[in-house]
């Protein structure tokens, strides 16, 4: 029974950093790595405007020059400077998909948790709706979300807002039926708390946890995914630097300049690992249970 | 007896990794040893680390855990030397276990058949019989009913008896000199129990098996074993003769363990005067409560689900202030139904609950704030009636809030006075449920109900997730309280020794009817029913088992 509850308690930030659950967490190699490269790839993403040399969409130099002092990482095919359209290429991703997965978490929740503790008719609802909106193929969603809202890069935050929001309903619903079952809930009840209240005050906390987890994972898998859709025309588009466009742009050229593929790809999977061993590794030390992504 | 002792533990230590360099030993350097056939009962509370001793008998260490010193010798070989070939070799062959929760060592989708006969294969137990007439054989002699249909079950379709006996044939299929039981009978009714330990006591007698029997329940070794063992904190604080240990205890930890054990007693209080003046709190009124069967005609013809069934069945109640009614019953009984209608969890559907005259109906939320107020709840499993996100001082403060208007600042003053009556500190204020121990997390959830001030408090199995020392703590507190405030109790429990200590009056529930309802003591020296005589009789005193057994094991 105690074991589904979350063991997040309310704490100073002094406490978290001196906890031997974290403490715990950081003995281990793979935790430590994961916490290394999201802190490197977040600084970077930050800082990149100071980091970059160039301007990412200025033509600085002869198309497709090899590395050098001047230019790190060479020149692109029309001459721009590749380190920095390298060191860029995640932050638009980053951000839209910050945006979207905070809009996706809060409707999720919101949703997940008023169907799962109200249940009955409201419950039905609500998943019948979820069910269906999952049995569209995303890229379906996407290309007509697209079409509706156009080619803008703003236009991508409500696209992942709504192919992200149904998993989310799911994994909130599940983890607030299981909180509805335990007695503290009973207990709310017999008081005579409102629903709202039984909703805010009793189960929302026991679920910051599990969002802290949703929203890295789900965060990590929309930079993958719109990386896809820039690969695939759908996403950012020229001049913005995109690891997604990056890699296309470098099909062309593979056989003879492989890094402009291995740079991009690079810097993709990295962080995408980054989180993926970091939330592993917190999720196990704080005892929450990782979710399936939806 | 042998000349070398069957079992011989000699400076076992076992410890578990607490952290990177930290050690915590739950075995603390034990040596004693075990005769042929001997029968032995290790007790204590939990965490003295009883259960990763029985393990080490078998050569196994729970994750995290590992033996660092010492060695258990069993017919002279030191087991924790054997390599992985031997050990399986050893296990089930000279030694077996019978776990704690027969479900899980179960696997769900294979037959109770086929799980015996990969056993029997394993060990080629089945001699000159074929693997399945074994199986059945040792069915049989678990005077399981109709072995044939077991064979073919699945765990879930068998009753937790059933499974236990099962597990308990499991362990017998090789015939091991030496059996381990874990808890074996803690989820069982207390009537299956007494079924189950009397069938494996004459398994013993007629085989010779060495037994050790793993248990917190004082009552259960003292019916089992000739000889116990009392550990703490991984020490063994006693070890003799099990009637000498329940009679004259040498320390003063087993003292209190023995102390704490509620026992029957026929001159057990009885005040059929109050009873009689005073108007009742609460009267219950031919109360009848049937699952299922809602919806309309034709949504159930299309699904057909289970049968509706009457869960309560025409019970009629009372309860004067300040006084208890203690309800005893085994689970499915329905006795926390009744809790649940009275609170207000569920909705009744026959029949009439009074408070002080006026009809309590429909869900807590749609009663009035202050009968809301006056009926408190308090559940069986603190960690699950405490919000682990709240801290002790919100949990408290908030019927405060609710029932009294009171003001944050205003509300602290009086849950430092809450907790003080229970005994806690008030440096608990800042804490969260989960840094607190058990019985300290029941308190609390005493103290949030007596915030409210309540004249009756429902009382759902709250001390049966406790230790006995703690449970012991905890019921004096709740009589203390009651003398107090004049609270009147609705004591529900399964532990007739606990009930009978509480109340003034007890009524036996069984499948949802009422065997017996009478004041203590006539429930106690002179019940009506069967069956609380058979309840009776499961929970007579450690000591008197214990005496009883010897008497049986001379003559």
């Amino acid at each position: 029974m105690a074991n589904i509850l979350i063991d997040t308690r309310r704490r100073r930030l002094s406490d978290l950093f001196g906890s031997p659950r974290l403490r715990r967490a950081l003995s281990e190699p793979a935790t430590l790595i994961g916490i290394i490269l999201v802190v490197a790839h977040l600084l970077m993403a930050l800082l990149a405007p100071i980091i970059a040399p160039y301007d990412t969409s200025a033509l600085v130099g002869a198309p497709l020059q090899r590395p050098s002092w001047e230019f790190l990482m060479g020149t692109d095919q029309i001459g721009r400077d590749y380190f920095s359209r390298v060191v860029a290429g995640g932050r638009i991703a980053l951000m839209v998909s910050f945006l979207g997965v905070a809009i996706s978490l809060f409707v999720g929740t919101i949703l997940g948790v008023v169907a799962g503790y109200i249940g009955g008719r409201t419950d039905e609802i609500v998943m019948r709706i979820v069910d269906s909106m999952m049995s569209i193929p995303d890229l379906i969603l996407i290309a007509i979300l697209t079409l509706a809202l156009g080619k803008d890069v703003s236009a991508l935050i409500p696209v992942v807002a709504v192919v992200y929001t149904w998993g989310v309903v799911r994994v909130v619903r599940a983890k607030t039926i299981s909180l509805s079952t335990l007695d503290f809930v009973r207990a709310a009840e017999l008081r005579g708390e409102t629903r709202l209240a039984v909703m805010l005050r009793e189960i929302f906390p026991n679920l910051i946890g599990l969002l802290g987890v949703e929203l890295a994972v789900r965060i990590s898998s929309a930079v993958l995914r719109i990386s896809g859709l820039s690969f695939l025309g759908l996403g950012i588009s020229q001049p913005t630097p995109d690891w997604g466009l990056m890699v296309q742009e470098a099909m062309g050229v593979v056989f003879t300049d492989p890094w402009f593929l291995l740079l991009p790809a690079i810097m993709l999977s990295s962080l995408i690992i980054g989180v993926n061993f970091m939330v592993d590794g917190l999720s196990r030390a704080f005892g929450i249970a990782t979710a399936e992504l939806g | 007896m042998t000349q070398i002792p069957h079992i011989d533990v000699r400076n076992l230590r076992l410890v578990y990794k607490t952290g990177p360099g930290t050690e915590l030993a739950a075995v603390d350097d034990i040596s004693f040893s075990i005769g042929k056939g001997e029968t032995l009962g290790i007790v204590g509370e939990s965490g003295c680390g009883k259960s990763s001793l029985a393990r080490a008998f078998l050569a196994y260490t729970r994750p995290g855990a590992r033996i660092a010193g010492g060695s258990v010798l069993v017919s002279g070989t030191d087991i924790l030397s054997l390599d992985a070939a031997q050990l399986l070799q050893f296990r089930g062959r000279k030694a077996a276990m019978v776990p704690q929760n027969p479900l899980s060592s179960l696997t769900p989708h294979r037959t109770i058949g086929q799980h015996m006969v990969e056993l029997i294969r394993q060990h080629n137990a089945a001699g000159s019989l074929t693997p399945r007439d074994k199986a059945l054989e040792l069915l049989a002699a678990m005077e399981l009913p109709d072995p044939a249909a077991i064979f073919k079950r699945y765990p879930h379709q068998l009753s937790g008896g059933q499974r236990q006996r099962v597990v308990i044939a499991a362990a017998l299929v090789a015939e091991p000199e030496l059996i381990i039981l874990d808890e074996p009978t803690t989820a069982l009714d207390k009537t299956v129990e007494t079924q189950v330990l009397d069938l494996v006591s004459r398994l013993q007698k007629r085989t010779g098996t060495t037994l050790i029997y793993v248990s917190h329940d004082l009552n259960v070794v003292a019916r089992m074993c000739e000889r116990v063992l009392v550990m703490q904190k991984g020490k063994v604080l006693e070890d003799g003769p099990t009637l000498e240990v329940f009679t004259q205890p040498k320390t003063e930890y087993a003292r209190s363990l023995i102390a704490a054990i509620p026992k029957l007693r026929s001159d057990a209080k009885s005040a059929p005067l109050k009873v009689a003046v005073d108007a009742p709190v609460l009267s219950v009124r031919d109360l009848d409560f049937t699952y299922g069967g809602g919806g309309s005609k034709l949504l159930r013809r299309l699904f057909p689900g289970p049968a509706p069934s009457r869960t309560l069945d025409d019970i009629s109640l009372s309860i004067t202030p300040g006084s208890t009614l203690g309800v005893v019953g085994e689970s499915g009984s329905g006795k926390s139904t009744l809790a649940g209608l009275v609170a207000g969890l569920v909705d009744g559907n026959g029949g009439k609950i009074l408070f002080e005259g006026k009809q309590l109906t429909g869900l807590a939320t749609s009663r009035d704030r202050d009968l809301r107020r006056r009926v408190q709840m308090i559940f069986q499993d603190p960690a699950s009636s405490l919000n682990p996100q709240h801290t002790v001082e919100q949990i408290i403060a908030r019927p405060l809030q609710i029932f009294f208007g009171m003001s944050r600042a205003a509300s602290r003053d009086r849950v430092v006075e809450l907790l003080q009556e229970l005994d806690l500190d008030a440096s608990l204020l800042a804490r969260s449920p989960r840094q607190l121990s058990g019985g300290q997390q029941q308190r609390v959830a005493i103290a949030r109900a007596f915030a409210c001030k309540p004249d009756l408090v429902l009382c759902d199995e709250i001390t049966s997730a406790l230790d006995v020392t703690v449970q012991a703590q905890v019921l004096k507190q709740m009589k203390r309280l009651q003398q107090e405030h004049n609270t009147a109790y609705l004591f529900i429990s399964h532990d007739l020794p606990v009930v009978a200590e509480m109340s003034d009056q007890i009524l036996v529930l069984e499948k949802g009817q009422v065997r017996d309802y009478a004041d203590t003591g006539t429930i106690l020296t002179n019940p009506k029913s069967p069956y609380t005589r058979k309840l009776l009789d499961a929970f007579s005193t450690a000591s008197a088992q214990a005496a009883q057994r010897t008497v049986k094991h001379v003559s």
